[in-house]
């Protein structure tokens, strides 16, 4: 996956950081988006729990992907601010 | 009477030069003094963006704190007329209430006594203009910096500076004058000369737009002893009702939240002077025990005038005060809250670019009020409707039922409810973003009008495909009629998914759960390509239908990925730290590609 953009964007934050042209990133911002991922992912759960029609459970499955893809880059991006 | 008025105040000013010197001393002291609190609204400006709105913005919270900000603000910019200004601005873009406007026009009114205070108290009693020299040397000194704030402490600098010399000039003025004429042969006494004078101090204070200017001008003269200490006291009333008509001038390109603040003001004003002129024996008397409490000598009638616009406005604000509730809804009933016109724009007045922050709420909440109508025209143009799909949960059910064209003149509706308001957006975005603001208020500004022109694209995608949408789809029609219902129910979802971000309480919303929709947007994209070639294979679709449909959901895929582009910049996180997190979090396209590719 695109972990070469994403790298590069850190890069380029922690360069605009040095420059003062960006706003410091605190741990609790990182936690706090990923307390909203979590809980969306929890939704999508629920959801496809109750889920009946193919169509939507392959269209759960495929937003279930891209949020447990941004907890992860999220909690890699905790790691490195600690 | 208008186009008399300003031959009549240059003949005056010219017939006063001509007669004697020293009235041009004192004339050129009330312009002096004028330009100084031009200086100082300058300066001041400078720092907006900051400190200022944040600190109004936390005055909503009661009527104690918007009173506090009134007199605090007010005694630190020397200028009830800004401290007005910024409230109707910030009240028009809806960051504070109509309650905490009228406590603040409130304090202002309390706080603006400290300028008689500082006439009477320092202006006259120290020689000021040994202050105001240095000052306004290092003012300019300040003014030629590049960093904005000490530009505008410099012009901070010289509108006190100016001030000082301008209550020297008046100073002297009087004094000298004092020598040839005798002003006080023109002193009336009793209620005539209570009801001339207090015509003279309004007259005066339209004529100069400044209470301030006013009440400096009463000062000196009384202090030369050129008005009588009675007649000075009907010019400070006066000045209270004149600078009501800086109010009304305020709130003429204001909405009607304005329009309420500046008939509260109104209404604060002329009750008091009410009140003065009705119990004026009782403030007169109440202002000797005072001023003998203190220790402030019979004779000093500069300083026991102070007293008076302390006790009389303070006694303004006690009167009022416990009457706010009914003055709002007296305010709410004479001037009511205009019928909602969808097609024109809310929250764009000339009131809300007065300053960064109302700048960047205003445009928010009308690039917001864009978007409602473009997802009304977008539902409406595909036949849907949007209570239907809200509460559904089977959105492809849903639209494959609705299939009844919706009597709609789409480029009507399209010209008045999306089309106006965008130009809208993008005047005031060009109009604000060319003034000297914070670089990161000038780039939201810029975000929210390309999310702006991200919905119109998609009302415009939609214009293109509603023919053959509702042509295929209002009776069966096999294949071409499953495809363009799957199209209607992507689109369809997106708007759902939009109400969704919409509701959710703000500890739950993300804008990186746009990333989902564009991942499955993307899934829904290649999966209908395959699918077409499959029909057009086993000829379940003509070559013609397979053209219309591709073209067509050209159209739709455009409009899908808009309407997700527009939602994602409004719900992007505004604080600093969390919205380089969602920056960063935030999935490439090539990230959307693989993630619709898998499995």
């Amino acid at each position: 996956m695109g972990i070469k953009k994403f790298v590069e964007k850190i890069n380029d934050y922690q360069q605009r950081l040095e420059q003062k042209k960006a706003k410091k990133i605190k741990k609790s911002h990182v936690e706090k988006v990923i307390r909203k991922l979590e809980a969306k992912r929890d939704a999508l759960k629920s959801d496809l729990k109750s889920a009946e029609k193919p169509s939507k459970k392959d269209r759960l499955e495929t937003k279930l992907k891209v949020v447990d893809e941004q907890i992860e880059r999220a909690t890699w991006l905790l790691e490195q601010i600690g | 009477m208008k186009k008399y008025l300003l031959p009549i105040i240059l003949l005056v000013l010219m017939t006063g030069f001509w007669v004697s010197r020293d009235f041009q001393e004192i004339a050129a002291g009330v312009a002096i003094f004028l330009f100084g609190m031009l200086m100082l609204e300058d300066g001041f400006r400078l720092f907006s963006g900051g400190l200022l709105e944040r600190m109004l913005e936390r005055t909503t919270g009661s009527i104690t704190k918007s009173l506090g900000f009134g007199i605090l603000s007010t005694t630190l910019m020397q200028s009830s007329s800004l401290v007005s200004v910024i409230t109707i601005s910030f009240l028009s873009a809806g960051l504070i209430t109509l309650a905490a406007g009228i406590g603040i026009i409130f304090g202002a009114n309390i706080g603006t006594t400290t300028g008689a205070w500082l006439v009477a108290g320092f202006g006259l009693k120290v020689n000021i203009s040994s202050y105001a020299m240095p000052m306004l040397a290092l003012a300019i000194v300040l003014v030629f910096q590049r960093s904005k704030y000490l530009r505008g402490l410099g012009f901070v600098l010289a509108g006190m500076g100016f001030l000082f010399l301008g209550i020297h000039h008046m100073k002297e003025g009087f004094e000298s004058f004092r020598d040839q004429f005798d002003l006080t042969r023109f002193a009336m006494t009793g209620v005539l000369g209570l009801v001339v004078y207090t015509l003279v101090g309004a007259t005066a204070t339209v004529v100069m737009q400044s209470s301030h200017a006013t009440m400096v001008l009463v000062i000196t003269a009384l202090a030369a002893g050129q008005i009588s200490y009675e007649n000075a006291i009907a010019l400070a009333i006066g000045a209270n009702i004149g600078t009501t008509i800086t109010a009304i001038l305020g709130s003429l390109t204001a909405n009607f939240q304005g329009r309420r603040l500046a008939l509260a003001h109104v209404i604060f004003n002329l009750v008091t002077a009410a009140v003065a002129l009705i119990f004026i024996k009782q403030i007169v008397w109440t202002v000797d025990w005072i001023s003998d409490g203190v220790g402030i000598a019979d004779e000093d009638f500069a300083l026991k005038l102070a007293v008076f616009h302390t006790i009389f406005n303070v006694l303004g604000v006690a009167i009022m005060v416990p009457l706010t509730n009914r003055l709002i809804r007296f305010l709410e009933h004479a001037i009511p809250e205009p019928e909602p016109d969808v097609s024109k724009p809310r929250y764009l007045s000339q009131a809300s670019d007065q300053f960064p922050a109302t700048m960047e709420v205003a445009m928010r909440k009308e690039v917001k009020h864009l978007q409602d109508n473009a997802v009304e025209l977008i539902a409406h143009g595909l036949n849907l409707h949007r209570h239907e799909l809200y509460a559904t949960n089977d959105v492809a059910a849903t639209v494959e039922a609705s299939r009844e064209p919706l009597e709609l003149d789409i480029d009507e509706t399209y010209e008045a409810r999306v089309k106006t308001l965008y130009s809208a957006i993008v005047e005031f975005a060009t109009r604000a973003t060319s003034r000297d603001i914070p670089t990161e208020v000038a780039d939201q500004i810029h975000a929210l009008r390309d999310a702006a022109q991200a919905s119109v694209r998609a009302v415009k995608a939609i214009k293109h495909m509603r023919r053959n949408a509702t042509d295929f789809t209002k009776v069966p029609h096999g294949a071409i009629t499953r495809l363009y219902n799957s199209l209607r129910s992507e689109i369809a979802r997106i708007l759902v998914e939009m109400h969704k971000l919409d509701e959710s309480a703000p500890e739950l919303r993300s804008s990186l759960s746009l990333d989902e929709e564009r991942t499955t947007v993307e899934q829904a994209r290649k999966a209908t390509t395959r699918t077409v070639e499959e029909l057009l294979l086993d000829g379940r679709i003509n070559a013609n239908e397979a053209t219309s449909f591709l073209n067509d959901s050209g159209y739709a895929y455009q409009a899908m990925n808009d309407l997700i582009e527009a939602a994602r910049v409004y719900y992007l996180e505004t604080e600093g730290g969390m919205a380089e997190v969602e920056r960063i979090l935030a999935l490439e396209d090539e990230d959307i590609e693989e993630l619709s590719s898998a499995g």
